[in-house]
């Protein structure tokens, strides 16, 4: 689901749930909620991403101290979601934050000025699925080889099994006379 | 001028040559048969059962892995320094082997009787850290220089206990020649008097030939291997056999100057063969000793390992040769001096398990167990 | 005379070194660049990638029983807890309900497997801290039982593929229970031979206390988590904080550390195995006959659209998997959330000023597996 998807089912309820005390600590910051499967999924606008997790994480009732997870979602078109799993380890509670991409302009602050965690998730996010991540300490790759930084391996259009790598020569990718 | 050698009277060198023989050859075998008891002991502290295939229960696996190293390709890396690569394996064994000229095996089986028996011993044993640097450097390899100077830190370290404890025993046997020191020991071995010093003597010894838990050169968790790490083939297989030469040579040492040698109990009387038994017997418990630490302890740090040498071994060792020179001085009553003498190394054997207990077993908290309750998260905090 | 400060006379230079990819300590290809000056490590810088397979874009081509097999491959020390959490991912999708039975064994499995990658910790740590391969043999033995175990069970040593949304592939050998007992009876035994081997050695207390030291508002920034969390000082145990299974029907303590170092790693590792043991004997006792799989399980399994993000507590830490599910029969999206890449991160923090040698101790108490780490 996109956040436009969330905006438009405004039914959903979310008695029970933390997003009443989220939507007290993000105040100023236009988020919607989504209720997920399991955790509460908060959708904030990409340039306010870091300011809002900046603000989970200092706010003393949400108290987001422990980043999770950090990945990044192809939409297949419709742009990229970068995902962060939170948790509290005071509080105990969980909290998914979502921040959408457009496919045409994928670039978003870091999130390592906020955890330090968030180094390795973002440089495999960069190397993975060509989101540059602004001001980010090391932004080399991590999984791929170095010189691997012009195909991006999880995107939806990127082929499965037809790619040959030829380390430092670039990439040829395979053809039926190569083959 | 003649030699006796074996009740024949020969030209000197016919016999040096033959005697010369004998300890090429006892070597070779010595080494090939520690490598297979060690693989052997090894095995059965791990619970595996060691060589079995090669020959009536693996006994030939040592000639196997001999005959496999000589024929293996002699490789050199290409940036290494040939000369100093290619002849660092000599510069560790020789040494080595030109220690053995004084080593008593028993009654009249050495090479040579030196008067300064022990002092040439160690002086010829230590050179062969020379070979240890000149691998490091000469390999081109990191993990080979880190490894070489590690040795060169240790060894340096090691070498001043070692000497001062064996110095201690010399004091107290008044003399310098191995052949003597044993035939001293007639009567009860040195350990008796000097308890500590065998001790440091071990300790040391088990740091100079680089065994766990001081193999900090060769730590293969660390620097794989340290200096031998670029050698293969027959220049590798030298490396070994100096390891294991010196390791014998070091257990022989000791049971000589310290548990009697050939000489206790009843040496003289009983004859060559039951003298060669007690040489045998004593290295073996010696070598098997240093075995057994190897599967039993973890390594220690460089940090420590040098601690460990300067700031206990070395003032215990001083502090051993001072009472040996002031018991000794005064020429009390037999007796007397000897009851001094172990006494005081039964009290610094005490003060040093009693210092490292201390140095180590510092109070410390244990891990709480957090049982489950009914009460919430930020309670069981 | 004239002297010389020491820093005018010789001008010294910090000596890169290249630890791995091929080392006999970084526990598979893990590469670390060390800068050592003498032999203190000055900056560490971690190379991982070389075991990386694509999982999660294989994943993403694989229906969701496929899918199960390639977890065994990105975690090979803990297969069960691994498989856990993408059976779980896909039951929490689809909202089907466990049965009591298949609960239950898939909390023995899990436990069984804890202990079984704990002894590998235990012995390739020895390892590490350089006891001669003793330790090594005698957890290998410990770690043979359990594993014999588990081929009984799934045909398999090492990728069982066992667990199945819904519940399990097949049911358990009938003298299952009896043979978990007697596997439990040996590993008791196992647990205190590793203990008396090491914990209580005075050169092993001297290598590894105060060393590695990682406090706990650093780990929990640097998101690390199991042991290596709880060694710090926080009782954060996912089995604790949100039971899954039926972790909330037995007893059990959760060991936590008070100083951070390896030896509370350590500790703290050997404290867990000994209660696994305690889980898995209560669990023995409400293990009753039933089914194993819900009535009615289609033979394709399609999910709703959606998305979950379902850790459990593997032995290293939360194994998370991140699923987003647009309809079909294979995920959309499968993030593999490892613990031991946590965990890794903050490898340089705590390396940083210590010896060379303490490095490989180090690596060693943070317990890697390569393959869950590049996935």
């Amino acid at each position: 689901m996109t956040s436009e998807d969330a905006a438009a089912a405004p039914l959903q309820s979310f008695d029970g749930t933390i997003w009443s005390a989220v939507d007290k600590a993000l105040s100023g910051i236009s988020a919607q909620p989504e209720r997920g499967v399991q955790d509460v999924i908060v959708h904030i606008p990409r340039d306010e991403v870091i300011r809002g997790l900046r603000a989970l994480k200092t706010n003393a009732d949400m108290a987001f101290d422990y980043l999770r997870c950090l990945t990044c979602v192809d939409n297949e078109g419709d742009g990229m979601d970068v995902v962060y799993m939170l948790y509290s380890t005071t509080k105990g509670h969980n909290l998914t934050v979502k921040a959408h991409l457009d496919a045409n302009d994928l670039h978003l602050d870091t999130a390592t000025t906020v955890w330090r965690a968030a180094n390795w998730y973002e440089r495999e996010v960069m190397e993975m699925f060509g989101v540059r991540f602004r001001n980010h300490p090391d932004p080399r790759t991590l999984l791929m080889p170095e010189d691997l930084t012009d195909t991006f391996p999880l995107r939806k259009d990127h082929p499965l099994a037809e790619i040959e790598v030829l380390q430092g020569e670039g990439i040829a990718w395979a053809t039926e006379e190569s083959v | 001028m003649t030699w006796p050698l074996f009740g024949m009277d020969m030209p000197v060198v016919l016999d040096l040559f033959i005697r010369m023989n004998i300890i090429v050859i006892l070597m070779t075998v010595m080494v090939m048969g520690l490598i297979y008891i060690e693989r052997k002991v090894l095995a059965r502290f791990q619970m595996r059962l060691g060589p079995t295939r090669t020959g009536p229960m693996g006994l030939l696996q040592s000639v196997a892995d001999a005959l496999k190293l000589v024929a293996k390709e002699d490789v050199r890396p290409t940036n290494a320094d040939p000369w100093v690569f290619e002849l660092a394996p000599y510069f560790v064994f020789v040494p080595i082997f030109i220690g053995f000229v004084v080593v008593p095996f028993a009654s009249g089986l050495e090479v040579r009787v030196l008067d300064l028996g022990l002092f040439y011993l160690l002086a010829a044993s230590s050179v062969n850290l020379v070979g240890w640097v000149m691998a490091g450097w000469g390999s081109d390899n990191r993990y080979a220089i880190i490894g070489g100077l590690r040795s060169v830190a240790q060894s340096i370290s090691y070498e001043l206990p070692l000497v001062l404890s064996l110095l201690a025993v010399a004091m107290v046997a008044d003399s310098l020649n191995l052949t003597e020191i044993v035939a001293g020991q007639a009567g009860a071995p040195n350990i008796l008097w000097q308890p500590m010093a065998f001790l440091i003597f071990f300790i040391a010894m088990i740091a100079e030939l680089n065994r766990p838990p001081f193999d900090i050169p060769v730590g293969e968790s660390e620097v794989v291997g340290g200096p031998f790490v670029e050698y293969s083939g027959i220049r590798w297989s030298m490396f070994f056999l100096a390891e294991y030469a010196a390791l014998f040579i070091m257990a022989l040492v000791g049971s000589a100057v310290f548990l009697g040698g050939w000489a206790w109990p009843f040496g003289e009387q009983l004859g060559l063969p039951w003298q060669i038994v007690l040489t045998t017997v004593k290295t073996s418990m010696m070598i098997f000793v240093v075995f057994w630490v190897r599967v039993t302890v973890p390594r220690m740090r460089i940090d420590q390992l040098m601690a460990f040498a300067w700031k206990l071994l070395l003032p215990l060792s001083f502090a051993q040769i001072l009472v040996n020179g002031a018991v000794l001085v005064y020429e009390l009553p037999s007796g007397l001096t000897h009851a001094l003498l172990a006494g005081s190394g039964v009290a610094g054997v005490f003060i040093m398990m009693w210092v490292i207990n201390r140095s180590v077993s510092r109070p410390r908290p244990r891990p709480v167990l957090i049982p489950r309750t009914d009460q919430t998260w930020e309670a069981t905090r | 005379m004239t002297s010389m400060a020491p820093e005018q006379e010789f001008e010294t230079q910090d000596l890169m070194i290249n630890m791995g990819p091929q080392h006999p300590a970084t526990h598979g290809v893990f590469r670390m660049v060390l800068q050592v000056d003498g032999e203190v490590v000055r900056d560490v810088v971690s190379h991982i990638g070389y075991m990386h397979r694509g999982g999660e874009k294989l994943s993403e081509t694989m229906d969701f029983r496929q899918g199960i097999g390639f977890m065994d491959r990105t975690e090979y020390l803990a297969q069960f807890n691994a498989e856990l959490s993408y059976v779980m991912a896909v039951e929490k999708l689809m909202d089907i309900e466990v049965p009591e039975r298949s609960q239950w064994i898939r909390m023995i499995l899990c436990e069984l497997n804890r202990l079984s990658s704990h002894f590998m910790f235990t012995g390739a740590f020895g390892t590490d801290v350089g006891v001669f391969g003793t330790g090594f043999t005698y957890a290998f033995r410990e770690r043979e039982n359990i594993l014999d175990l588990f081929e009984e069970i799934t045909g398999d040593r090492l990728m069982y593929a066992y667990f199945r949304p819904g519940g399990l592939a097949w049911e358990v050998t009938d003298n299952f229970v009896a043979r978990v007992r007697e596997v439990l009876n040996v590993s008791k035994q196992g647990i205190k031979d590793m203990d008396g081997l090491l914990t209580e050695n005075e050169i092993f207390k001297a290598r590894t206390q105060g060393i590695g030291v990682i406090s706990a508002a650093d780990a929990i920034d640097w998101g690390s988590t199991g042991p290596v969390l709880r060694a710090s000082g926080v009782p954060l145990d996912l089995r604790r904080t949100e039971p899954y299974l039926k972790y909330a029907e037995v007893d059990f303590d959760v060991p936590v550390g008070k100083v951070g170092d390896v030896y509370d790693r350590w500790l703290v590792r050997i404290e867990e195995m000994r209660q696994s043991v305690r889980i898995i004997e209560q669990c023995l006792t409400k293990l009753q006959p039933g089914p194993i799989l819900p009535e009615r399980m289609p033979r394709m399994l399609r999910t709703p659209p959606g998305e979950v993000y379902l850790r459990t507590e593997a032995p290293r830490g939360e194994y998370g998997i991140y699923m987003v599910s647009k309809g079909g029969n294979r995920p959309h999206r499968l993030k593999i959330r490892s613990a031991c890449f946590a965990n890794l991160q903050a490898l340089r923090d705590m390396t940083i000023g210590s010896y060379v040698a303490d490095a490989v101790v180090i690596l060693g108490s943070l317990d890697i597996v390569l393959c869950e780490v590049d996935r």
